[in-house]
């Protein structure tokens, strides 16, 4: 797409989207939410997360059932607010926050995209994120994962903007084996990262995250050749490739070392070439059963059942 | 290491407890990932533990933390490695071991090696089960070839080498019998078009399979023998290399990469890593599976 082109579906986008009534709001603890996550820790003060999380007592609810999921690693629930963010660390509870948030902003109705096949995804790629950068010893974690959390946003943008081509495009890409970003291009003429983009820029998301739901799938085309966005980018791809994709065979074959993405990733963190990406996968597929338990959990009502296996992800 | 199948079905399966592990299992099992790159992943967790179980019995070691004594200090270390990694590949093999592998070789694979032969006059592709053990394997990439003949390999030559070091292992394999522990995971569309029934537990691979693959002894660690195994467009090793110390590994791995065509697959069993052996080989994704590429001469990164 050359760049006139771009700029006038990008205006078309955003007309779209922001005369839609449907969109969702952002969550009301969403945004003070990330500027906390932007601070630096010591910067953090106790009382004031747990003033956030307790804001609304559904999703204060939800984040201590989603707080005793194995994969957050604590050995016994955490039954108030509190000794949850003390045991848990404020950061982690933060995102634990804004996962939550993510699940009520979009109830799930009529999607052209199974809503389990989706938040599966987004949350398999949020963990996959964080302990990616964990491994490369890069300084914020958390920040990651709320990266991998909101990277395919654009998909429930068109969910509810776009339902019939988006419709069309998710069953053609199904049918051809093909990833799904070809086949919105092919059918709609723009992928879920320009409608994703418009919804995070009408969010006033910063600008890392704007970039990382803009450029997951061309992170060299990112106008700095940002780490952030290259470590979603290789994220999403390797969740794609162990079942945690998009719900159907992708023919495809991935070689993440060979990746641009890989290279940018390897510029900023040198550790990224010791990292054993086997093993990393082996311990991508324990995750799995956790994560769709977290899911039911947190997208799938009360009927959620957390399940003790796969603790070590 | 074709020991596996005979045994299996003398040993009750364990099943999974809701008991925590002892930590010690977690340390034995990140050695056993270290020495052979065979990863248990925690719901396959109980598999190591009843291993270690019947391993402890064995040696009448007082506890978990004693049996870890055992596996690392001398002179015990190597030859309890290797009994206790018996152990947990007990009963692995079967036929149709790995569903994804096969999708990801038939959807994907196939596909693009035909494409990039496509000039070549003789239409032939080469595929080396080595380590064939009892021929589980060397059986289904061959059905699976055949289900290909009509398609994407219309008019072409599928030739299956399939070498294993132990002659008992392959003298059955040969005759190509397999009783319901082997074949279950065999789909019943295969079981019937491939197949022939011998009683009322066993069925026998058909000639027309069997036309397709050379059973032959051989031993990975000779060299002379590994030089004329040229010229394959896949090699399967699965649960092989996992015996064999480090530079052995790296020996071996090293005559596979040579091989292999360029634009070639190399794969592992599925829990299995080649550790950082080799880097000439790309670690490839597929969904579900993981191979090991040499890279086609045009791709330019060799």
């Amino acid at each position: 797409m050359n760049s006139t082109v771009a700029t006038a579906v990008n205006a078309r986008i955003r007309e779209r989207v922001r005369s839609i009534e449907t969109l969702p709001t952002i969550p009301t603890v969403f945004l003070p939410l990330l500027d906390l996550l932007n601070l630096p820790p010591d910067k953090v003060k106790l009382d004031e997360v747990v003033k956030l999380v307790s804001y609304d007592n559904t999703i204060a609810a939800q984040c201590l059932r989603v707080a005793s999921s194995p994969l957050f690693g604590l050995a016994k629930a955490p039954d108030n607010i509190k000794l949850a963010v003390i045991s848990l660390g404020l950061r982690r509870v933060q995102t634990i926050l804004l996962t939550c948030c993510m699940g009520n902003a979009f109830p799930v109705k009529n999607w052209a995209l199974d809503a389990n096949v989706f938040w599966k995804h987004s949350l398999g790629c949020a963990m996959v994120c964080q302990k990616f950068s964990e491994k490369l010893g890069a300084a914020d974690s958390e920040k990651a994962y709320m990266a991998g959390l909101l990277h395919d946003i654009g998909f429930l943008v068109n969910c509810m903007v776009f339902p019939k081509e988006f419709a069309t495009a998710v069953s053609e890409a199904a049918k051809q084996h093909i990833p799904l970003y070809d086949a919105e291009r092919a059918v709609m003429g723009f992928t879920h990262c320009e409608s994703g983009r418009a919804l995070a820029e009408s969010w006033n998301l910063r600008d890392d995250m704007v970039k990382a739901i803009a450029h997951h799938h061309d992170p060299e085309r990112s106008e700095t050749a940002c780490p952030l966005v290259a470590l979603v980018h290789l994220s999403d791809l390797l969740c794609r490739m162990r079942a945690l994709g998009y719900g159907y065979y992708e023919r495809q074959k991935v070689d993440l070392a060979a990746d641009p993405a890989w290279a940018v990733l390897l510029k900023e963190y040198r550790s990224l070439a010791g990292v054993d990406l086997v093993r990393f996968t082996f311990e991508l597929d324990e995750a799995v059963e956790g994560i769709s338990g977290l899911v039911s959990t947190i997208f799938g009502g009360a009927a959620g059942k957390n399940s003790r296996e796969g603790v070590s992800f | 290491m074709t020991t596996a199948t005979q045994t299996a079905k003398t040993i009750a399966s364990p099943s999974k407890s809701s008991e925590p592990v002892d930590p010690v299992y977690r340390q034995i099992r990140d050695l056993v990932y270290k020495v052979s790159g065979i990863y248990k992943s925690e719901e396959k967790l109980y598999l190591l533990v009843a291993g270690c179980e019947r391993r402890i019995k064995q040696l009448a070691a007082k506890n978990p933390r004693e049996y870890w004594d055992h596996l690392t200090a001398q002179p015990s270390r190597d030859g309890e490695l290797r009994q206790l990694l018996n152990e947990i590949t007990i009963g692995e093999t079967c036929l149709f071991r790995s569903p994804p592998q096969l999708e990801a070789l038939r959807k994907v694979i196939l596909p693009e090696i035909v494409g990039e032969k496509t000039k070549q006059i003789t239409k032939r592709l080469r595929i080396w089960s080595a380590g064939c053990s009892t021929g589980e394997e060397s059986y289904t990439l061959a059905m699976n070839m055949l289900e290909e003949s009509t398609l994407l390999l219309k008019g072409w030559t599928i030739e299956i080498a399939a070498t294993d070091l132990n002659d008992h292992s392959v003298e059955t394999a040969k005759a190509g019998i397999y009783g319901e522990y082997a074949l279950r995971s065999t789909p019943d569309y295969f079981k019937r078009r491939y197949f022939l029934k011998v009683d009322e537990k066993k069925l026998q691979v058909q000639p027309e399979v069997k036309k397709l693959i050379t059973f032959s002894r051989l031993n990975l660690q000779d060299d002379s023998r590994m030089l004329f195994m040229k010229g394959m467009d896949l090699i399967f090793c699965c649960n092989v290399l996992i015996y064999f110390d480090g530079p052995s590994k790296s020996k071996v791995i090293n005559h596979y990469f040579t091989n292999l065509n360029f634009g070639g697959y190399f794969f592992l069993g599925t829990s299995e890593s080649l550790l950082n052996l080799n880097d000439k080989f790309h670690l490839v994704h597929f969904p579900g599976a993981i191979a090991y590429w040499k890279p086609s001469l045009k791709s330019g990164q060799l």
